[in-house]
This record gives structure tokens, sequence and C-alpha cells, in this order.
């Protein structure tokens, strides 16, 4: 290989046949003389504009228009030399770092010699070594290209807001199981809202036994097995219900929060007493209709129970959680979606409320396709004062337009998989910590499974990787019409 | 042998049986003059080697019949085959010139084109060698004496041309001698007397043909030959494509002596008309017949035939096919490449046009 061309952080490398390198490749530019080298990453690989070879293809091609046939004797066997030639390739590389003193800097404002440069290929666990990607706590992601493994430190999650993005069915889900049992196996508290019901079987193996997160894993099925009486919440909890999800207005608000009051000093707070409070409310007719209908809401959701047995006590799950680590699942499927954000307001509240009084050190929230449950104002919240609570959150979405733009400048690290359509790289690139050019590139060409990991637990050297298989019961399949008819 | 007629699909050039002594030679000689340049450093060079015509001294008197000879195209099945060579010098070494060498026969049969390449060869040549190289290919097979042109020490910078002529009068003779009831085409003049193409060498080639029933044209691009001042490629009568014009009074001064008959060829109705040299043994009937076959059977969009213009294009050496060799001599010879400054864009900067205008 030879160091063609530099323009601001691109390198254009020749590359000849014998020297295969493709999109996601380290390559390692040594100027000795410098005693420094530049560390590139491969973007593109492009045919080399040879001279030539547009005659060389043209002249096989007489008037007539077929392909003219013949023989070559070519004794001296320069055959071989012209394929050769004919076949360079230019490798588009992003640099990613400056390698000095066997320390990494993200400069690349130096120019290597062009002709004494030497180039070589850098391997995955090379590069890891390199730039420190090492760590007490390990998470294998999956195995790279040169069929080394990936590693990263689960620390590099701590604190951060990540997002796991990608087509259907490509794997962001095992990814975010991936992520989600290794940090329950480092004593993490994790939160799952689980739209499709495809996180329950975390504790289970693909052979149906449990396996060794089986008591970490805590599912909580909205008007099942997950019930909250009014007694256990907070008129702010319960406020945030009404005004978020429900969208009670400022007046109603301000009714309900008198009758709230009442209630608690009457000892009377549970469902049967406040819908007769409501009934019985001797206030403007457009207020207690209002108040009626949220009520209504809140009874028909069969989240709200006035059985103190039946109230699930979610503090416990998350103190059990918090000693031994833990996921908490809270599956959403099969509820309607002013429940479902009723039931993400509560669990939020909840979060928040332990968070701030200590009760949990931190916890990490994995939300997947969060805009159908989330509410706007949520959005900054979680990645900013959420965050200094003690939230990490992880968004898990098929459409990256669903996430803010506020919430990908923000984000530390991206586990990005393959994407065909344009726009949707377009929104992922506009990402702090990733070029846009490296998006567009590699994303575009990942198969099914391989992920390129952007951000902080890759010390912002993008890696492809194909992520690695899990035994635990699949549950994310979609239903088939046709699976079993033939 | 070549047959007409045959239904073989594959043009079976060179046959075992054909004496191949000169590209063995060829290889022998490229091995081991590139033997001698071997850790040597060498400045490479683009520059392509033109095959010079051979300055046309001749008589003022040619005169152009103004009566054209209609031709109708015989479609009866015709081989028709034509031969080129090329040469590019690769680069320069302290002590000579590397240069590369190809031929290529191309030829019409079953409507289809095909095609045969010789080479390229590559060779070192030097003050030193430049007369073993010579003399060795051209004793390889062109052994009978063809007077003193083999003594005659070619200056190095001419050694290309001469090479490549050499191969490409071999490729002429191999398909002279094989090629039956077909039409030959030449790249150039029959001119003879030269010192790379003896009196002797080309009258054996034109006779192998005729004893092959083959008729040998010989197209040239460029003349330098005019009638009352004009040149004679544009003395063309208003008259319906295709037709040939014929001349009279062509003559060249002491040693050249030309082996043909100099017709204009206007092919087609584009407002290109080419020299065109038939062997002067040839009967009158049989010549007309062959140029009909060649229209009848090849194409001529530009009033070229399409199988000489492939012949060129073959052989010609690109820019991709220039670098591969480069490669080759670097991996195979060990040579090192070396960029010596260039005069001329030193001293004279963006007013420098290079050693070719020099």
């Amino acid at each position: 290989m030879r160091l063609y061309k530099k323009e601001g952080n691109i390198l254009q490398i020749i590359s000849f046949p014998i020297e295969s390198a493709e999109k996601g490749d380290y390559l390692l530019v040594e100027d000795q003389d410098a005693a420094k080298a530049l560390i590139a990453q491969v973007i593109d690989v492009q045919f080399a504009a040879v001279p030539g070879v547009l005659e060389e293809l043209l002249r096989t091609l007489p008037d007539g228009g077929e392909p003219l046939q013949g023989e070559d004797i070519d004794p001296m066997e320069i055959a071989p030399h012209i394929t050769y030639i004919q076949d360079a390739s230019l490798l588009i590389c992003k640099i990613r770092a400056t390698l000095e003193n066997e320390m990494l800097s993200p400069s690349s404002s130096w120019l290597p010699s062009r002709s004494q440069s030497t180039i070589k290929k850098l391997s995955i666990p090379m590069l890891l070594k390199l730039a420190k990607v090492e760590g007490k706590l390990p998470i294998i992601l999956g195995g790279t290209k040169d069929s080394s493994l990936l590693t990263i430190d689960a620390s590099a999650l701590d604190g951060t807001l990540n997002i796991i993005t990608g087509k259907k069915g490509c794997g962001k889900s095992h990814l975010s199981k991936l992520l989600m049992v290794n940090l329950v196996g480092y004593r993490a508290t994790v939160v799952i809202f689980d739209l499709n019901g495809e996180y329950t079987s975390l504790g289970i193996s693909n052979d149906g036994k449990k396996n060794m997160y089986y008591d970490k894993i805590h599912t909580l099925t909205p008007g099942q097995n997950f019930k909250v009486a009014l007694e256990q919440l907070h008129l702010n909890t319960v406020m945030g219900i009404l005004v978020n999800a429900l969208h009670l207005p400022g007046t109603s608000a301000r009714e309900f929060r008198r009758i709230w009051k009442m209630l608690k000093e009457e000892r009377k707070l549970n469902m049967q007493e406040l819908g007769e409070a409501i009934r019985n409310l001797n206030c403007n007719q457009h207020v207690r209709d209002a108040l009626a209908s949220r009520f209504h809401s809140l009874a028909n959701s069969g989240f709200f129970t006035d059985s103190s047995g039946e109230a699930t006590l979610l503090d416990e799950i998350i103190l059990k959680a918090k000693d031994q680590g833990g996921a908490i699942v809270i599956n959403l499927k099969n509820t309607s979606n002013i429940d479902r954000q009723i039931v993400v307001e509560y669990a939020l509240g909840k979060l928040v409320d332990s968070l701030s009084n200590w009760k949990l050190k931190a916890v990490f929230l994995f939300a997947e396709e969060a805009h159908l449950y989330l509410r706007e104002t949520y959005w900054d919240d979680i990645v900013t004062r959420m965050r200094h609570f003690g939230i990490f959150t992880t968004f898990i979405t098929n459409q990256p337009d669903t996430i803010q733009e506020t919430i990908y400048r923000q984000a530390d690290n991206i586990f990005l998989f393959n994407f065909t359509n344009e726009h949707d790289l377009d929104v992922v690139s506009r990402a702090a910590r990733v070029d846009a050019e490296t998006v567009r590139s590699i994303a575009h060409d990942l198969p099914p499974h391989h992920c390129l990991t952007l951000g902080k637990v890759v010390s912002d050297l993008p890696i492809v990787a194909r992520v690695k298989a899990l035994n635990i019961k699949t549950m994310g399949e979609t239903r088939l019409f046709f699976k079993d008819t033939s | 042998m070549i047959e007409q007629y045959t239904i073989t699909e594959k043009y079976n050039f060179p046959q075992p049986t054909i004496d191949t002594t000169l590209p063995h030679r060829f290889l022998e000689q490229s091995l081991n003059s590139l033997k001698q340049v071997q850790h040597q450093p060498f400045q490479l060079n683009q520059q392509n080697f033109q095959q010079l015509n051979t300055n046309e001294q001749y008589s003022s008197s040619i005169q152009l019949k103004p009566e054209p000879i209609a031709l109708k195209p015989d479609l009866q099945e015709t081989l028709i085959a034509a031969v080129d060579s090329s040469t590019i010098k690769i680069g320069e070494t302290s002590t000579g010139i590397i240069i590369a060498v190809r031929g290529a026969i191309t030829w019409r049969q079953n409507r289809a084109y095909k095609y045969t390449r010789l080479g390229p060869f590559i060779f070192h040549i030097t003050e030193d060698n430049k007369n073993t190289v010579y003399s060795t290919l051209e004793h390889a097979y062109f052994s009978t004496s063809y007077g003193d042109s083999h003594q005659a020490a070619p200056n190095i910078m001419q050694m290309p041309n001469r090479l490549a002529c050499l191969l490409e009068r071999w490729l002429q003779t191999m398909l002279a001698k094989t090629l039956n009831h077909g039409v030959i085409l030449f790249d150039g003049s029959l001119i003879s007397g030269t010192i790379d193409t003896p009196v002797q060498r080309l009258k054996d080639i034109l006779s192998y043909a005729r004893r092959n029933n083959s008729t040998v044209l010989a197209f040239s691009k460029a003349t330098t030959l005019r009638a009352n001042g004009i040149l004679i490629t544009e003395h063309l009568p208003n008259h319906e494509p295709p037709y040939l014009l014929e001349t009279t009074g062509v003559r060249f001064k002491s040693p050249l002596i030309l082996l043909g008959d100099v017709y204009v060829a206007r092919l087609n109705k584009s407002n290109l008309a080419f020299r065109l040299d038939i062997d002067k043994e040839t009967l009158i009937e049989q010549r007309m017949a062959a140029l009909k076959k060649l229209i009848g059977n090849d194409l001529y969009t530009q009033s070229y035939p399409e199988t000489l213009r492939l012949s060129h294009i073959l052989c010609t050496f690109t820019a991709n096919e220039v670098l591969a060799i480069k490669h080759f001599i670097t991996r195979k010879h060990h040579i090192q490449m070396i960029n010596r400054p260039d005069m001329h864009r030193l001293l004279f900067g963006p007013f420098s046009k290079g050693e070719i205008y020099a």
C-alpha cells in the first residue's frame, strides 16, 4: 500500500490486489523518520484511477459491438502485472488518531512522508490496546472481521446516553439484551421498557431451562403482576400521569391536587374514594367532567388497585435489583397507548424518587421505540436532568428520526446496524461523536447482525463487529402467517 | 495451414510446423538484455515512439488518373488478416534504454474478429549489446542474406523501431506463408531498400503471399506523395465511393525501391482517403478482386479497414500496460526506478514543452 493523498482528515491510499483491505479496516501509516504514525480507517474502497484502463476496456470491443476473441502469446508473462495494476484500488480513509510514543491523540495535523511511510493493517486487538479500550468490567460485544473479539468496558456505559439503531431485523434487540445481561452480571440495576414483550425471557436459555440470570430478571406486566395502590403514590407522580399522559388542563389539575390532599388527610386515598370525591365535587361542570374522564382512564387501565395485597411494591423490587443486580422488565406488550404512558410516567417518577432519595445509586434504562410512550418534554429531561439523578438511558429504535436531534448530539455511544435509507443515515450522522462519511459509507454496507460501534466505549475509534450470539430464549420474532403452512 | 473455407473456429496461427524461432530469440534476447540491467537505477519515460514513415524521396512526376475505378463489394466469404506492431520506450538506464515491443495479427472470419498478440518483449538496449541483439534476431529468422542491411549498426534511439519492424516483418511472413486465398493488410507502404526493410525481404513476403493466392494490400495512414503539389489523398473526385484512383509516375530515389503500385482508396462516404500500395506482381484482376472482397467482408467506417485498425489498437501500449511493464521489471529484475529531473521543465518551467519538441 502506498500513501497517495491527504485532504483534511481524509487519506487516500493505493492498494494492490494482494493487499486486501475493506471498509471498516484500520491502517497504520507509519513515518519512521517522524517517529509518528497515523491511524486511519477505511471508509470506502474505489477503483484507482489507473491511466489507460478505459482504453484497455474499449479496445476489446470492435465496431461490430461483440467482444474481440483472441489469444495473447505473452512469453514474459506481463499479463498478470497488467491485471495487478488494473485491479489496484483506492482506499478512502478517515484519520482517527496520531500515534506518538505509544500514546494516541486525535490530531491529524501532520503530514507523513509519501515516499517513506509504510502502511500496514492494524488488527483490532492492537488498536484496542493502543486506545486502552480495556477495563475491569469487560463486555464481549462480538467478533471482528480479523477473528478477534471486540470487548468494551461496562464502565464506559456508566453515566452515558446510548443509542442502538438500525433497520428492522438486523439485531438491535439482540445487542440490547447482550448489554443488559452483562450489566446485570456486574450487579447493575437495569430497567427496560419492553414494548413487544421480548425481554421477558432473559432468564431462560434457548433450551427452555433457567439460566444464571433467572433470579435477577423481574418481569412486571401492568394490570397483571404490576398494579399500584394510590396510597403508594406521591402526588407529583400522579400529577405527572394526569398532566403529561392524560393531558389534564391546569385548572382541573389544581382541583385534583386539592381533592388528593383532602383524601390523604382523611386517609381515604383509594380509587373508590377518589371517584366518589370527583363525582361529588362542587365546581365548574367542565372541570368535573375533565377530572371524571381522567379518573375513568386511570380506572380502566387496570394498573391501579385498592387492594394492598395486589399492589406491587416497586421500591422493593428496585432494592432487590440494587443489592444483587437485576433487570426490571416492564412488559408493555398488549398495553394501550394511554396505559403505556401512565405506566411509564409512574415508573420514571418512581425511579427519580428512588434516585433522589439515594435509595438507588444509578439505573440503566433501556427504552425501546420510546416515541411510542415518552412524552416530548421527557426527551430532554431524560438526557439532562435525569442523567444527573443517575438514569443512564439507551434508546433502541428502527426509526432514527423519532429520536430528537438534541438526543443525537448528546449521545455518548451509538451502536449502528445496517440502514439502506439515506434519510435514516443522515439523521444518525448528526451525532456529535460521529462523522457523517463514516456513518453513510460503513453503515450502508453492514451485513445483518453486524454493528458499527461508535463513541466512548471504543475511544471514538469506530469498529465493526458481528454481535455475539446469546443463549437466551428468543421472544422478539415476528409472528408469521405462512411459517407452518409449508 | 490457414484454410479460407475451413470450418474451424480457431485461427491456428502459428502452427507447430511453422518456424517460431524469432519469438524464441526475442524472448531469449529480451531476458539476456534485462539481466545486464539488474540493480541499476533507471529513469522513467512516457514518451511514445511513433513509427516514423520512411523519408519518401520521390520524383515529382506523380499523376493521378482522373477516372476513378468503381468498386463493388464481393460478399464471397474471404479471410481478411492484418498485421501491425508497436514499440514504446519505458525508461532509460545509465547505459541505455528499456523498451517494449509487441505485434498483433487480426483477422475477420465468419463475421467475427479474432486476434493473436505476440509480446510484449522487453529489452534493455545498450551501445554494447545493440548489435548483438539486432543481428541475433535478424539471423534467427531472416537467415537469408539480404545484402548489407544487417551489418548497419543501428543508432540506439532507432532500435525500438528496428526491433518492432523486425517483429512486424516476421509476422507478415508467417501470415503470407500460411494464408490461402485471403487478403493480407499491411500497415504502411510497400517501399523497400530501407535499413530495416531490405528489398529481398519484402519481395519474399510478397512472393509467399502470391504463391498462396493471397493479395497484399498496404494502407498508409499518412503520405507525403503529391500530384501537382497537392497530396494524392486530397484529390477526391465527385464520384460515389467506394473507388480507387490510380497513380502513375511514382518513382523513388535509390536505394528505395517500390514493390507495389500506388493507389488512392476511398472506401466510403466519409471524406477520408488513404494511400494504398498493391503488389506490382499481382494481376490487375486479382488486385480488384481482393479489394472487392475486402469491402465485402470487412468494416470500413472511416474508409480504413477495421481489421487493420484493430491490429494497431491491439498492439499499441496503453498507460496501464506501461505501468505494468515497469512493475514487472522492478519486481522480476530488481531494477530501481528513479525520477531524474526533466531539464527542460527544470530550466523553463511552464514554458517547457518537453523533450519531444526540443
